[in-house]
C-alpha cells in the first residue's frame, strides 16, 4: 500500500506498526504477512450495512502452528497491536473475513488446517481452526467412516471450529454445535497456552470425550468472545443410522405457526424428532431458487398478493416445516405414526416425504442433504432474491411456544414492512428454543438502501428487546448495540475478565461488544 | 497460571493420526513446527472447483452463473482478469475467497482451465 493512503492499527505509531511487521516475518516467514492491497482486499467484503471503509485491515498474518500464533501475540502485545481473528471467514451476513474495525491486523488461521484425529469409535474428532466441512466430509468419504457432519448453510467452504465459536447451528439431531464442543486448544493473550477439559491431563485419552474436566468449566468463554484464540478443538460426530426419512409438513395461512410450533414442542423435547428442525416462511422457501422480479418489481415489502401467487405456482405453504427421523426402519416407522397422528388432528397440515416432497417447489432436496450432513450451498440463492450482495441475519431467540412465534412473527413483519424489506425467515427448533433467523436482504449497491436496512436492524433490536427478545449471534456493526440490551451488570464481568486475560485488549477489540 | 504450558504439541503423541491424501505433507505430527514461509499444498483446478465453486455455480445448483464455458482464446486474457477481479473481491452475492483459502498458484490453474472448458463438465457432486 502506498505511504499516503497507508492504514495502522488505531493507537500504534507507523515506527512500532513497521517494527511489529518486521517481527512478524520473522515468525512466519514473509510471504506470509500480507500488506498490499490487493492481497487485503478479500478481507474487506462485507455483506452487513456497514460503511466500508470502517471495515479495513492494515495487514493479514497466516501462521500455520499454535507456536506461530505464541509468539504473534506476544509480538502484539509488545507494541499493542490488535489482531482480529478468523479461521475460514466465511461467516457470511455477519462480519464475513472483515475485522471488527479498520486498522486491525487480521489473524487469518485457514492455514491451520489439519484434521488432528477422527475417532470412529467414539465419534470424535479434533480440528484445527482452518480445517472446511467439506474437507472434513471427504476425509470421512474417502476413510469409508460411517459418520456425519453438521454443517451450517454455508457448509462446503466454512468450518466447524469457526461456527462452533460463533455459537452456529446445522439440521441434524446435532445441530445446536456448541453442545457436541469437547475440549480446546487455546493461545491466551500473554501467548500461554491452555487446554480446556480433560485436556490439562499429559497424555489424556479423553480430551475429546469428557466436556467438563475439573473445576470451572471455561470453554463457553472462548465463544463469541476475545478471550483467547483457540487453535484446536474437539467435537462430537453423529454415527450414521442405519436409516433416515426426511419429511416436509406444509401449512398454508400465516396463523398456522401458533398451531404447528405447538404440536411440534413435544415431539422435539421427547426426541421423537431428534434434528433442528426449521419452519420455513414462503418466502425464504422461494428465495433460494425463485427471483423475486418474476413476482414482483417493487422498491418496497413484497404485497401478501405476490406471496399468495408464489404459493399457488411453486408449490409452497406459508409454513413449511423441514425435518427428519433417524434410527432403524423399525423405530421410523414408529415415530413416523406418532408425527402422523400430532400433525394430522386439525386437518390443516399437508404431511409429506419422498417423491411426493420432492414433486413440491420448495427447497426439500436441499434441506434433505443438510439434515443428513451433505455439503450444500442452494440456500445461498436468497442473495439473489433481492440482489445487491446486502445480508444480515437478525436471530432473536424465542421460546417454542406457539403464541410467542406467532408475537415475533408479526413484530418482524411490521418493522421489517415500515422499512420496505421482506420477512423472509424461518424458525430452527432447538429443543425448547428456537432461533428465530431472518435475512434482512437489501441491495447494498444502493447508499439509501443501504442506510435503511441499517436502520431497520437497529430498529429490530430495540422493539424486541423492549418485548424481552433478545439475538443469539450478530454481525460485527451491531455487535455494541446487541451487548446493550443484554444489560450493564453482565457487561461489567465481561469487562472484568477482558481486563484479566488481555489487558492490552490486543485480541478482537470489539467482538460482542467486548473492550478492555 | 497452573495447567498452562508454552509447549503445546508435547500432549499430542498419544492422536491417532491417519493418511489424508488432500492435505499430504501438511498432516505433519503436530510436534514438528512449520517452518515460517511453509508453502501448502496445491490443489489442481478441478479438486478446488469441486470443494469451492461448483456447490453454487454448477448448473443444477444455479445459484452463481456458469462459469465453466470455454472462451476463444483471444478472450483468455481478459475473462482471466475478470475471474481474478471476482474472485478475489467478491461481487454481490458471490464472496471474496482470499489467499489462505485458494493460493495465488491455485488460482491461476483454476483461471487457465476454467477459461478453456477443462472443467465443463464437472459438478459439485463429482468426487
Amino acid at each position: 500500500m502506498s505511504t499516503t493512503q497507508r492504514i495502522l492499527p488505531k493507537g500504534v505509531s507507523e515506527t512500532d506498526f513497521d517494527a511489529a511487521l518486521s517481527r512478524f516475518r520473522e515468525i512466519i516467514g514473509a510471504g506470509s504477512v500480507l500488506t498490499e492491497s490487493d492481497q487485503l482486499a478479500p478481507y474487506t467484503k462485507i455483506m452487513m450495512a456497514g460503511d466500508q471503509s470502517d471495515y479495513i485491515p492494515s495487514a493479514a498474518l497466516l501462521p500455520t502452528t499454535t507456536e506461530q500464533v505464541q509468539e504473534i501475540v506476544r509480538a502484539c502485545n509488545e507494541y499493542k497491536v490488535p489482531i482480529w481473528t478468523i479461521s475460514t471467514g466465511k461467516n457470511l451476513g455477519y462480519g464475513s473475513a472483515a475485522p471488527g474495525a479498520t486498522g486491525q491486523v487480521m489473524l487469518d488461521l485457514h492455514r491451520m488446517n489439519r484434521i488432528l484425529n477422527v475417532d470412529p469409535e467414539v465419534c470424535t474428532a479434533l480440528l484445527e481452526p482452518g480445517v472446511t466441512y467439506q474437507q472434513l466430509y471427504d476425509y470421512i468419504k474417502e476413510n469409508d467412516l460411517k459418520l456425519w457432519l453438521d454443517p451450517p448453510a454455508p457448509s462446503a467452504i466454512a468450518g466447524p471450529v469457526g461456527n462452533t465459536l460463533d455459537r452456529g447451528v446445522g439440521y441434524t439431531p446435532y445441530g445446536e454445535h456448541f453442545m457436541f464442543q469437547c475440549g480446546m486448544e487455546v493461545v491466551l493473550a500473554n501467548g500461554e497456552v491452555i487446554r480446556t477439559g480433560m485436556g490439562g491431563i499429559e497424555n489424556s485419552s479423553s480430551w475429546q470425550v469428557f466436556k467438563w474436566g475439573y473445576g470451572p468449566y471455561i470453554d463457553g468463554l472462548f465463544t463469541q468472545s476475545n478471550y483467547g484464540i483457540v487453535t484446536k478443538m474437539g467435537l462430537w460426530l453423529m454415527p450414521e443410522p442405519p436409516a433416515y426419512r426426511p419429511f416436509l409438513i406444509q401449512y398454508q395461512d400465516p396463523e398456522d405457526i401458533e398451531e404447528i410450533v405447538d404440536v411440534l414442542r413435544p415431539l422435539r423435547i421427547a426426541q421423537i424428532i431428534p434434528n433442528a428442525v426449521v419452519i420455513v416462511h414462503t418466502l425464504w422457501d422461494a428465495g433460494t431458487h425463485v427471483m423475486r422480479r418474476d413476482y414482483y418489481d417493487g422498491t418496497d415489502s413484497i404485497p401478501r398478493e405476490a406471496i399468495e401467487r408464489i404459493k399457488a405456482d411453486e408449490g409452497i405453504g406459508e409454513w413449511n416445516v423441514y425435518a427428519a427421523l433417524y434410527g432403524t426402519p423399525e423405530q421410523i416407522e414408529v415415530n413416523w405414526k406418532i408425527v402422523e397422528q400430532a400433525f394430522g388432528a386439525s386437518g390443516k397440515a399437508k404431511i409429506m416425504y419422498g417423491e411426493e416432497a420432492e414433486k413440491r417447489g420448495g427447497g426439500f432436496e436441499y434441506r434433505s442433504a443438510l439434515m443428513k450432513g451433505d455439503m450444500n450451498l442452494q440456500e445461498f440463492g436468497l442473495y439473489n432474491w433481492r440482489g445487491g450482495g446486502g445480508s444480515m441475519w437478525f436471530a432473536p431467540v424465542s421460546q417454542a411456544k406457539g403464541s410467542e412465534t406467532r408475537d415475533q412473527t408479526e413484530l418482524a413483519q411490521q418493522i421489517l414492512g415500515k422499512y420496505g424489506f421482506d420477512y423472509v425467515a424461518e424458525y430452527i427448533v432447538g429443543w425448547r428454543d428456537m432461533h428465530h433467523v431472518i435475512d434482512l436482504l437489501y441491495n447494498r449497491q444502493d447508499p439509501e438502501e443501504t442506510q435503511r436496512a441499517h436502520d431497520c436492524f437497529a430498529e429490530l433490536i430495540d422493539e424486541f428487546a423492549k418485548r424481552g427478545y433478545g439475538l443469539y449471534r450478530t454481525n460485527t456493526e451491531f455487535m455494541e448495540q446487541v451487548a446493550g440490551t443484554f444489560g450493564d451488570p453482565l457487561r461489567e464481568v465481561h469487562r472484568t475478565l477482558k481486563n484479566a486475560l488481555d489487558p492490552n485488549g490486543i485480541l478482537s477489540p470489539g467482538k460482542s461488544g467486548i473492550r478492555s | 497460571m497452573h495447567n498452562t504450558t508454552t509447549v503445546p504439541s508435547r500432549h499430542l503423541p498419544s492422536l491417532r493420526l491417519k493418511p489424508l491424501a488432500l492435505l499430504g505433507a501438511l498432516l505433519l505430527p503436530s510436534a514438528v513446527a512449520a517452518a515460517p514461509d511453509s508453502e501448502p499444498d496445491v490443489r489442481d483446478p478441478a479438486e478446488v472447483y469441486r470443494q469451492v465453486c461448483a456447490h453454487c455455480h454448477a448448473p443444477d445448483k444455479a445459484v452463481g452463473p456458469e462459469i465453466t464455458m470455454a472462451f476463444p482464446e483471444a478472450a483468455h486474457e481478459a475473462r482471466g482478469d475478470y475471474v481474478r477481479m471476482v474472485v478475489r473481491n467478491g461481487r454481490a452475492a458471490m464472496p471474496s475467497f482470499r489467499e489462505a483459502k485458494i493460493s495465488d498458484p491455485e488460482l491461476e490453474a483454476l483461471i487457465e482451465a476454467l477459461v478453456s472448458g477443462d472443467l465443463a463438465d464437472h459438478s459439485a457432486d463429482k468426487e
